[in-house]
Order: C-alpha cells, then structure tokens, then sequence
C-alpha cells in the first residue's frame, strides 16, 4: 500500500520533530569549561585568544583526561613475540588487513617486535612465523573464536568508539 | 502581583554575561540546549558526536560573546556555530548512499540480523535521514524540523533560498524514496 | 518481489578493492554480504577483515564465506541489544561477547548501567571467558562493576583474575575473590555461582 508522498514525508517529520533527550549533564560540563575562561563582553587583546585557549585546554585534560586521550582516538601498542629460531614474524591483524607485508616485525637477540599505532577498538590479530606458522600472543587474551583453525590473540583499545 | 516573573529575554541574559555573571549563561543553555541537540543529533546520526559538538558549540559561543553583534538574536548566532560544528565533525558510521545486493541468503540474514521480523520504521528514517547528502539534510532538518523560515536559514548556511527551496525538496522526494525501498526489504 | 529484489541493481557503487585478494566467486558472495550488512545500517569493516583474515590462513572460500554470514548475523544481534547508536568498536565487542556466551539480555543490562563507550566492558566479558571464567560469572562480574568502575579498572580487573588463574586458581573463585577484594560494593554476587542480575525492563530507543 502506498501513501501519498506528502503523508510519508509528514511522518517522518512529525517523528523528527519529537523532542530528543540529550544527556543532562551536558549543561554541567559547559559551565565547568567555561569556568576557565576569562570573562567575554571586554575588549580582547592580542594574548587573550591564547590564554583563553590553554585554560580551556587544560580544563578539559584534567577535568576529563580519559577522554582526552580518547579524543586523540589513537593508541600506540608494542606487539612483542620471543621467537629465537624465527627467520621472520609478521604481526597480522583486523588493524593492517591481515596483510604479513604491512607490519614486519623487528628482532633483537630473539625477540621480535613492533609497535602499532591503533583507533580505539577491539582488534583480532596473530604472529605468522616464517611465513607459514600461526602464533597466538602468549601474553594476550585468546580469540575465542578461530573459525580458520589457527589461534588468534586480542587486543582492545579503550576510549570513545568507533 | 508585584513581582513580574517573566523569563528573561536572551538579550537580557546576554548583558548579564558581559557584566561578569557567568551564571546567567546557564540560563541560555538551558534554554537552547534540547532544541539544538535535537538538530545535532540528526544531523549528525550519532548521539555522542551531537553531544559533543553542542557542548563545543556552547564553550565557543560564550568564548566569542563579544562578537554577538545582536544579543536579541543570540539564538540564530548560536544556530549558525552549531550549524558549522556538526558539518565539520567527522563522518562516524556515516551510512551513504549505496545500491545494494540481494541474493536469497542475504536477505534470510537481513531477516534475522534483526530481532524483529522487518526494520522498525524508526530505524529506517534514521538510516534514510543519514543517506542524504549533508547540504539537503542540513536545509531539511533546519526547515522542517527547527521550523526556520528559508531567510533565516539563508542567513546560517550562506546559502540562496531558491537553493534552500530546492535541497529541501529534493530531502523530501529521497527521504521517501528511501522509505519505500525500505518497505521491500 | 523477491525477484524483483534479485533484479535490483548488483552493483556496489563502489566494491573494496582489499576483497580482490579472495577468488571471484568468494568474492561475490562476501560482498553480497557486506551490501546486504551495509543495508541494514551494519559496520562492514570487521566483516571485511574477516574475510581477509581467512584469506590470508589459507582458508577455503565455503569457510570465508561462512565466517562472515555468521559475523553479520552476529552483528545485528548485538546491534538488537545495544540499540541502534552503538559504534563499530562497541558491536565487535558484542560478537566477541556474544561468542563467549553471554545472552543478549547481558548485554542489554550492560547498556541500561554503563555509559558508553561499552567497548572494554564487553571485551573484558569476553577475555574473562577466554582465560577460563564461566560465561554466567563473566557476566554476573562485569554487570557488578560496571555501573560505576572505569574502563581502566575493568582492565585491570581482568587482569588480576588471569594472574589468579595463572598462578593456579579456580576461574570462579578468582573472579570472586577479585571482586570481594576491591573497592566495590557488591551485594548479591559473591558466590562463585555468580547468578547475572535480573534482566530489567529496557524501551526501544
């Protein structure tokens, strides 16, 4: 059954138009930001853009340093695999494509490593040793879910989503 | 009796800003706080991006009060840094437009991806909402949503009415030719 | 008009180049469903690396292509319980809950408590049963801690029980012990049973 054009569109309006809950402590953290600006309505000079910039820089990394980082939305792991007898390691994951060409790993008397830069998220991955064998990351949370038949290991970045 | 105990204008709280009462900024958000999140939050799909850019846009607006040239119409200022923050914030699962394929097992999982035996409708104005391009969701929500007059959102987005007139209708004419793609899943 | 569907436009606008490493039929079947994902308003990209993850084992395509329907479907049970606004990161976390045994009902009670980003707290779920914990006490711990712990201290949290469990403790007795043992107020859950909280009432969004 097809309405007409206009009474969809007017549904859709009507449920747009309904009043969106946003979170209440909003009106909070606005007045705790602007608590470390200097006051508006003067005449600015030169410096005060400045200022006012860093106090508000500040006031969000200590008032909210987890989000902060969040906000940075990147987080640096090292990947570490002790592997003496190993030619070569490749770490591959769900953050490089699985693709052993794009994160090579580095070695030093037997231990191999790598350090990855990563968005927050959850992130399976593995060692593939000399190119054909598959290492889970002893030091790691296990996948629990190997539908290829190789052991996997996780990693999950903390902060704000996606 | 007395007292009069009418709401003070913007204006009124405007001034009492700039004379050092930072509390009365609270007042202003307060008053415009649901009304514009509700722009951010469909404008922008994400409900945690909308939040965070109204905050944004609040702190920006009182850090640059001064240059409110007309405390009166505080409302359309703040309207306008709101309508800049959400077309900078950054695409999150932005859903755009796609054909996409069926073939018999795809749409046995679409059918039990979800709990309901089809999309919720409201799931599906959102997801339509979000495939429109920015400028015409934009002109829509700003019309039909805010309940703006075509000159005031000229005023906001830069843009021409006859343009306006147009992104507003071509929103509607795909809102519900996504909706009815919808129906058919 | 099922047929009509099957008529309907078979073309991505524009098809991941990545998938070009699978062979053309699994190809077309693992993007069949990413667009079909993508039209219910699910994240592509963890179906998409796990596509590539089984290209790079080796695996064959009826199994990539099976490890990937079954990801999508998951994806949009997790979605069903945390609500159309939940991010990529916070629904792979979901699935690897999910997976692990939690109940979608789990998951939901998470939402109702926890402010998002419920990212850790469902990953923490879901590692809590990898080191051995039983889904039940995984679940009944996370629910407990998080209405007011950080995500910091979830970490944590886990990983204190794993050195338990490393150093030779029973999973359900070093989730209790851990649990007892913090600074959190946990009436109700400090048997190893660790029965999860009582489903609550939750409207759609």
């Amino acid at each position: 059954m097809f309405e007409r054009e206009d009474e969809t569109v007017e549904r859709v309006i009507q449920h747009l138009r309904l009043p969106v809950a946003i979170d209440a402590g909003l009106d909070a953290r606005v007045m705790r930001e602007i608590a470390q600006v200097p006051r508006p309505g003067r005449r600015m000079k030169p410096l005060w853009p400045l200022l006012a910039a860093a106090a508000v820089l500040a006031t969000v990394l200590v008032v909210r340093p987890w989000n902060w980082n969040a906000a940075n939305a990147a987080d640096t792991l090292q990947f570490v695999l002790v592997a003496p007898q190993a030619a070569s390691v490749a770490l591959v994951g769900d953050f490089n494509d699985w693709d052993p060409a794009r994160s090579p790993m580095q070695t030093a008397h037997g231990v191999w490593a790598t350090v990855v830069r990563l968005a927050p998220g959850r992130y399976r991955y593995a060692f593939l040793v000399n190119g054909v064998e598959w290492r889970a990351d002893p030091s790691a949370p296990a996948a629990k879910d190997d539908e290829f038949g190789t052991p996997s290991s996780v990693v999950t970045v903390g902060g704000r989503g996606s | 009796m007395g007292i009069n105990s009418v709401e003070p204008s913007d204006a009124e709280l405007v001034r009492r800003v700039r004379t050092g009462d930072t509390g009365a900024y609270g007042a202003l958000v307060s008053r415009y706080r649901d009304r514009l999140g509700r722009y951010a939050v469909h404008m922008i799909g994400d409900r945690e991006d909308a939040e965070e850019a109204l905050q944004d846009s609040f702190v920006r607006a009182y850090r640059s009060l001064a240059r409110c040239d007309d405390p009166a119409r505080f409302g359309a200022w703040l309207y306008g840094i709101l309508v800049n923050r959400c077309r900078t914030t950054g695409a999150r699962a932005a859903r755009r437009r796609r054909m996409f394929v069926h073939d018999a097992q795809a749409l046995d999982l679409a059918a039990h991806a979800d709990r309901a035996d089809r999309l919720d409708w409201t799931d599906a104005v959102d997801r339509a909402l979000a495939r429109l391009a920015p400028d015409y969701r934009e002109a829509f929500l700003l019309k039909h949503v805010q309940d703006l007059e075509y000159e005031e959102i000229a005023e906001l987005t830069g843009a021409g009415v006859s343009a306006l007139k147009m992104r507003v209708k071509r929103a509607r004419e795909q809102l519900q030719k996504y909706l009815r793609e919808a129906e058919h899943v | 008009m099922m047929l009509a569907a099957l008529l309907l436009v078979t073309q991505a606008a524009v098809q991941d180049p990545r998938l070009e490493r699978l062979d053309p039929d699994t190809r077309g079947a693992v993007a069949a469903v990413v667009d079909s994902a993508h039209g219910v308003g699910l994240p592509v990209e963890p179906i998409i690396q796990r596509a590539l993850e089984g290209a790079t084992k080796g695996a064959s395509g009826t199994r990539i292509v099976a490890a990937v329907r079954r990801l999508a479907a998951d994806l949009g049970t997790a979605r069903t319980a945390l609500g159309t606004s939940a991010a990529e990161a916070e629904l792979e976390a979901a699935v690897a809950a999910l997976r692990a045994g939690a109940t979608p009902d789990v998951l939901a009670n998470l939402r109702d408590v926890r402010r998002p980003p419920l990212t850790i707290a469902l990953s923490v779920l879901a590692d809590l049963v990898a080191s051995g914990v039983s889904a039940d006490s995984a679940a009944a711990a996370v629910l407990a801690l998080a209405p007011k712990a950080r995500d910091a201290d979830l970490v944590e949290f886990r990983r204190a029980v794993e050195r338990d469990i490393a150093l030779g403790a029973p999973p359900g007795a070093a989730t209790s012990v851990r649990l007892n043992a913090g600074a959190f107020d946990v009436p109700g859950v400090t048997n190893t049973q660790g029965n999860p909280n009582p489903p609550r009432r939750r409207s759609r969004p």
